[in-house]
C-alpha cells in the first residue's frame, strides 16, 4: 500500500542568476512549515532537504512542481551543470513551472548585467522567448522583487487542491495581479485631491507626483496582503517601484517622469484626458485637513 | 590528493578545493563561481537609483547593503561640502532595522546550518529543526516593516534620513516585537532568562541548562571545536555604530582603524574560476562578524571565551549566540528613547548637482560592508562594494593564507566544513 | 411658425448676453437688457439661468468646453507639433474676430471680475476643458520630444499670454496689420520658445 508521502507532490527549487531575496520572503511565510509539510521536498536551496545539489544534478529524479529562482543565464551553471539541461529535464515532467520573482518572471535587476543574453524564464521583459516556449503551458510568473510569501503559498495551496490558476497576459495569477499597488494605499486620501507629499519622510502626502510612485501603474497586491503583515512601501513612504511590471528597474526610480509638470504615465486604463480634467478640478480645492500635518506634537514624547 | 567539495545551504554557492596530506588539510582554496555584475549595472544609473539596486545584491543583508549605499551618498555630499546631521530620530531607527535585520540572520544561520552541520560532527542528538530559525527571523523581518514597510529589500532609508514618519503606535508595535523574539529566543533557544544568559560568567554555566543552545555548545564541546578552527586572533570592525566599536582588535587589544587601509586583491584559485577577490587591512588578513564586534566591546562572556578557546570555531559560534542577546537588549534601549517629533528626513540638495566620491561603511551580520562611489552630476560613475565574506573567505596562496584557509588546515575534512560555515558564508554577497 | 426649442432660447440668450457683456460691460449689463435683446420677458430668462452670475459662469462653461472641442481635434490631428502650434494660434485668432465677444468675456470679464466666479469656478474648474487639452498638448509634445519639458504654468503662459495679448492689440486697433497676417511668425516665435534644444 502507497505510503501517504508517496501521495505528496514532488517540489524542486532551482535558482539561476539570483540574490535569493525570493528565498528569504518565502521564508517569512508564517505556517512555512504546515505548507511545506504538504509536499515531498526534493530540494530547496536554503536549508538540507532530502536530495543534495550534487544528486539534484545528475538528472536521475522528477519532480510535480519546479520552482526557479533568478534569472535564467544559458551560460550558467549548478554544480558544474548547464542550467539549461538541468531545467529541460525537469520542466519535461512537471505538472507546473513556477517562475518565482520579477528575475525568473521578466530577466528583472540581474538581466541588466547582460542584457543580451540573460532573460527570464519564459519571458525577455514583456516579450514570449524560445528556449522553454514548450512548457509554456505550465508556467506561473509570480513577479515582484521579491515575491510576497503569501503569493507563493496561495499558487502551492491552488495546486494542492487542484483548482485552475487563471492568468493575465503575462501569466501572472489574475488573483494577484489584477489590483494594482495603489488599492490599499494608506495615501490615497491624497492621490484623490492631488496633493503630492512636500518632501521624504512625512505620514501626509500622495509620492506619485513627484517621488516617482508607480503603484496606479503597478499590479500587485502590496497594499492588500500587507508585507510581513504589517505595512507596505508606501505606507512608509517609500515610493512603489513598479517591481512586479516587466519593466523593472526602470531609470530614476525616486522621480516622476513629467512632461511639462503633466506626470508622463498616469493610472492604469484612464484615459489621459479624463485624468488631467479629473486632476485639474481637484487640484483647485484646498482641503485644509489634508494639507496640514495629520498630528502636531505639541510636547515632545 | 585534492577533493572537491561544493557548499550549499550558504546564501549561494560556493566550493572549496582541499588538498589533503595524511588525513588532514594541507591546504585549501575557495572558489565562488556565480557572478552578477551589480557594480556594472549601476555605472551610468542616478545615484539615488543605487538605493533600490543595492538591496539586491543579497537577500539575506540587503538592508545593510541599503545602508551602505545611503552613507556612502551622505559621505558624498559631506565630501563636497555640504554640511548636515541625521536627526537623532533617524538614526536610532536606522540602527534598528539594521540590528534587527542581523538578528534574523543569526537565528537563521543558528537553525538552518549550525546546528544540521555540529550534527555531522557528534552523537550527541541533535535536533533538525531548520525553520524554528525562520520563524523567529520573520518575527525581526516584521519589525523592520514596521518601518521599512517591507523585508527583504526595502529601500526606506535615503539620504538625508529615512522616508517613514512613525508614530507612538509604531515605536509600540516595533517594541512588542522585540518583546516577542526575546520571549522566543529565552523559551526556546536558551531555556533561561535573557538577562541571566547576558550576564553569565563561565561556560560552566551551560552545564545547568537544557535547550538549543547548551545542545548546541555540548556539541562544539564534543566535536573538539573549541580546539579547532583558530585563524589569526585578530578582528576587523569597520562600521559606526553604537553597538560595537570600529577597531582592530590584536588578541584583546583594541586600535584605531582607518578605511584608506582596505585593499582588495585578486583569489588564489587554480582549479576552478571565482568571482571573488579578498579583502585585507594594512595588507593583512583579519576576521570579522559577531566574534570581532564581540571582542571590540569587551562583552564579558565573550572576553571569558576568548580567554579560554581563543578565536576556535567554538568562540566564532558562541560570540554569535551572544551577540543575538546582546543586540536584542540593545534595540529595545533604541526604541526606548525616540523623540516621535523629530525630523524624518534633513533635506539635501538635488542630487543632479552632486558631483563627488563617498564611502558607507556598515557592520552587516558578517562584518565590514564597504560601498565606495564615485558620482557626477548624480549620475553613478564608479560603484565599489567590499564584502565582509571577502575579509573571512579569502582564498590565498599558502605563503598568506586567508582566515578561514588559516583555520581549516590541519583539520579533518569534515571538520574543515563545519568550520568554514562558522563563519557563516555569503556567496551572493561575496560575487555581486 | 416653427417652435424654438429651449436649447436655441438658450444659446440665443449666451449669444445676446456675450455680445452685451463685451459691448458695455458686465456689470452694467442688466437681466433686462438682455431679456430684451433676446425677445423675451425677464420671468421667462429666469426660467433658463437663475442669476446673472450663474449665466456668467455658464458663458465661461461654453466658451472652454468651445475651445476644448477645437484644440481637442488639433491635438487628435495627425500634424506635427510645431503645425498644431500654428492651428491653435490661427484657430483663436479666427475666433477673435468672427466672434470677438467669445474672446473678450474670456480675457475681460472672466479674467477681471474674479469675485464673480469664486464660487463654484474656483482655479481652472469652469475652464478645464480648454486647459486640459492644453495639457494634452503640451504632453504629447514633450513625449514625442518636440518640446522641452518645463513647469507647466511657465509653457502655458507663454502660450495663452502671448495670444491674449495680441488679440488684446487687435481689439484696441494699435495692430497695423490684419490679425491674419500675424499667424506664422507668432507661431514660430511659440514653437521657438517651446521646442526642444
Amino acid at each position: 500500500m502507497p505510503s501517504k508521502q508517496d501521495n505528496k507532490l514532488k517540489l524542486l527549487w532551482l535558482q539561476g542568476v539570483t540574490c535569493n531575496g525570493n528565498t528569504h520572503s518565502f521564508l517569512n511565510l508564517q505556517n512555512i512549515e504546515q505548507l511545506l509539510n504538504k509536499f515531498e521536498i526534493l530540494y530547496i536551496p536554503a536549508f538540507s532537504t532530502n536530495y543534495t545539489i550534487d544528486k539534484i544534478v545528475k538528472c536521475s529524479l522528477d519532480c510535480d512542481i519546479l520552482i526557479f529562482e533568478g534569472a535564467y543565464d544559458p551560460f550558467m551553471k549548478r554544480a558544474g551543470v548547464n542550467l539549461k539541461e538541468l531545467l529541460f529535464h525537469y520542466m519535461k515532467d512537471s505538472k507546473q513551472i513556477i517562475a518565482l520573482g520579477s528575475c525568473a518572471s521578466f530577466g528583472g535587476v540581474f538581466k541588466e548585467s547582460a542584457p543580451d543574453r540573460i532573460t527570464g524564464l519564459l519571458f525577455n521583459e514583456n516579450t514570449l522567448t524560445t528556449t522553454f516556449l514548450d512548457y509554456k503551458d505550465k508556467i506561473i510568473n509570480l513577479s515582484g522583487c521579491p515575491i510576497h510569501p503569501e503569493w507563493l503559498a496561495y499558487v502551492l495551496n491552488m495546486l494542492l487542491k487542484n483548482i485552475n490558476i487563471e492568468l493575465d497576459d503575462l501569466y501572472r495569477p489574475i488573483e494577484l495581479y489584477s489590483t494594482l499597488a495603489h488599492h490599499g494605499c494608506t495615501r490615497n486620501e491624497y492621490f484623490e485631491w492631488k496633493i503630492d507629499a512636500k518632501k521624504f519622510g512625512l505620514k501626509e502626502g500622495c509620492l506619485f507626483y513627484k517621488q516617482g510612485c508607480r503603484a496606479p501603474m503597478t499590479h500587485s497586491s502590496c497594499n492588500k496582503i500587507l508585507w510581513n503583515d504589517e505595512s507596505s512601501k508606501t505606507r512608509v513612504g517609500t515610493p512603489c517601484f513598479g517591481c512586479t511590471e516587466p519593466d523593472f528597474p526602470r531609470d530614476n526610480l525616486f522621480q516622476t517622469k513629467t512632461n511639462m509638470s503633466i506626470p508622463q504615465d498616469i493610472p492604469v486604463g484612464v484615459p489621459k484626458r479624463s485624468y488631467l480634467t479629473m486632476a485639474g478640478i481637484a487640484k483647485t480645492f484646498h482641503i485644509k485637513r489634508l494639507e496640514g500635518k495629520l498630528i502636531d506634537y505639541k510636547t515632545d514624547s | 590528493m585534492i577533493t572537491k567539495q561544493i557548499l550549499e545551504n550558504i546564501e549561494g554557492e560556493a566550493s572549496v578545493h582541499f588538498k589533503i596530506k595524511d588525513g588532514l588539510v594541507d591546504f585549501s582554496t575557495i572558489s565562488f563561481p556565480h557572478f552578477r555584475g551589480i557594480e556594472t549595472i549601476l555605472e551610468g544609473k542616478n545615484i539615488l537609483d543605487a538605493l533600490v539596486i543595492t538591496p539586491r545584491v543579497c537577500g539575506i543583508c540587503g538592508h545593510a547593503h541599503l545602508m551602505a549605499t545611503t552613507r556612502a551618498i551622505e559621505d558624498a555630499y559631506k565630501n563636497m561640502g555640504v554640511d548636515f546631521s541625521l536627526s537623532d530620530k533617524s538614526k536610532k531607527i536606522r540602527e534598528f532595522t539594521l540590528i534587527m535585520e542581523t538578528i534574523q540572520n543569526h537565528f537563521k544561520w543558528l537553525y538552518m546550518v549550525m546546528m544540521p552541520e555540529i550534527a555531522k560532527l557528534t552523537t550527541n542528538e541533535i535536533p533538525y529543526k531548520p525553520l524554528k530559525g525562520a520563524f523567529a527571523s520573520s518575527i525581526a523581518s516584521k519589525a523592520i516593516a514596521v518601518f521599512g514597510g517591507q523585508w527583504p529589500h526595502s529601500s526606506y532609508m535615503i539620504p538625508g534620513g529615512i522616508t517613514c514618519d512613525p508614530t507612538n503606535i509604531d515605536i509600540i508595535k516595533a517594541q512588542s516585537y522585540v518583546e516577542e523574539l526575546i520571549e522566543f529566543f529565552q523559551k526556546e533557544s536558551l531555556g533561561i532568562e535573557l538577562e541571566k544568559f547576558l550576564s553569565m560568567q563561565t561556560c560552566k554555566e551551560f552545564n545547568e541548562l537544557d535547550s538549543d543552545i547548551s545542545i548546541l555548545e555540548r556539541a562544539l564541546i564534543s566535536a573538539d571545536m573549541q580546539n579547532k578552527g583558530f585563524a589569526y586572533d585578530r578582528f576587523l570592525i569597520m562600521g559606526e555604530h553604537n553597538f560595537t566599536k570600529a577597531s582592530k582588535v590584536n588578541h584583546t587589544r583594541v586600535f584605531s582603524v582607518d578605511s584608506k587601509y582596505i585593499s582588495v586583491v585578486n583569489s588564489y584559485s587554480p582549479r576552478e574560476i571565482t568571482y571573488a577577490k579578498n579583502a585585507l587591512y594594512k595588507d593583512d588578513y583579519y576576521e570579522t562578524g559577531s566574534l570581532a564586534r564581540m571582542m571590540s566591546i569587551s562583552f564579558p562572556m565573550v572576553r571569558n571565551i576568548h580567554r579560554r578557546y581563543k578565536d576556535s570555531a567554538y568562540s566564532r559560534v558562541m560570540a554569535r549566540v551572544f551577540e543575538i542577546g546582546y543586540l536584542l537588549n540593545h534595540s529595545l534601549k533604541l526604541l526606548d528613547n525616540i523623540s516621535i517629533s523629530e525630523d524624518s528626513i534633513i533635506s539635501l540638495p538635488d542630487v543632479k548637482n552632486l558631483t563627488s566620491t563617498g564611502i558607507g561603511i556598515v557592520e552587516a551580520p558578517r562584518g565590514p560592508l564597504i560601498h565606495k562611489v564615485e558620482v557626477e552630476q548624480g549620475i553613478i560613475k564608479n560603484y565599489t562594494i567590499i564584502t565582509p565574506t571577502q575579509f573571512n573567505i579569502g582564498s590565498s596562496t599558502p605563503t598568506k593564507l586567508t582566515p578561514v584557509q588559516l583555520s581549516m588546515k590541519a583539520t579533518t575534512q569534515k571538520e574543515a566544513l563545519f568550520i568554514f560555515r562558522t563563519f557563516d558564508v555569503c556567496s551572493v554577497c561575496t560575487t555581486h | 411658425m416653427a417652435r424654438i426649442s429651449k436649447e436655441e432660447r438658450k444659446n440665443s440668450i449666451i449669444s445676446a448676453s456675450l455680445q452685451l457683456f463685451s459691448e458695455r460691460g458686465f456689470y452694467i449689463t442688466t437681466i433686462p437688457d438682455i431679456a430684451s435683446k433676446v425677445g423675451m420677458s425677464v420671468g421667462n430668462f429666469y426660467n433658463y439661468f437663475t442669476s446673472k452670475d450663474i449665466l456668467a459662469k455658464e458663458l465661461l462653461l461654453y466658451i472652454a468646453d468651445y475651445l476644448g472641442q477645437e484644440i481637442k481635434k488639433i491635438n487628435e490631428s495627425n500634424l506635427t507639433t510645431e503645425e498644431k502650434i500654428y492651428e491653435i494660434v490661427s484657430m483663436y485668432f479666427n475666433l477673435a474676430q468672427k466672434k470677438p465677444e467669445m474672446i473678450e468675456y474670456f480675457l475681460r470679464v472672466y479674467l477681471s471680475n474674479r469675485e464673480v466666479f469664486k464660487d463654484g469656478c474656483e482655479g481652472m474648474v469652469c475652464v478645464s476643458s480648454f486647459v486640459t487639452e492644453m495639457m494634452i498638448f503640451f504632453d504629447d509634445g514633450v513625449s514625442n520630444g518636440d518640446l522641452h519639458s518645463q513647469d507647466f504654468f511657465s509653457a502655458f503662459g507663454l502660450f495663452m499670454g502671448y495670444l491674449g495679448g495680441m488679440v488684446f492689440l487687435f481689439g484696441e486697433k494699435i495692430l497695423p496689420e490684419p490679425l491674419e497676417n500675424y499667424k506664422s511668425s507668432i507661431s514660430l516665435n511659440i514653437y521657438n520658445a517651446l521646442k526642444t534644444r
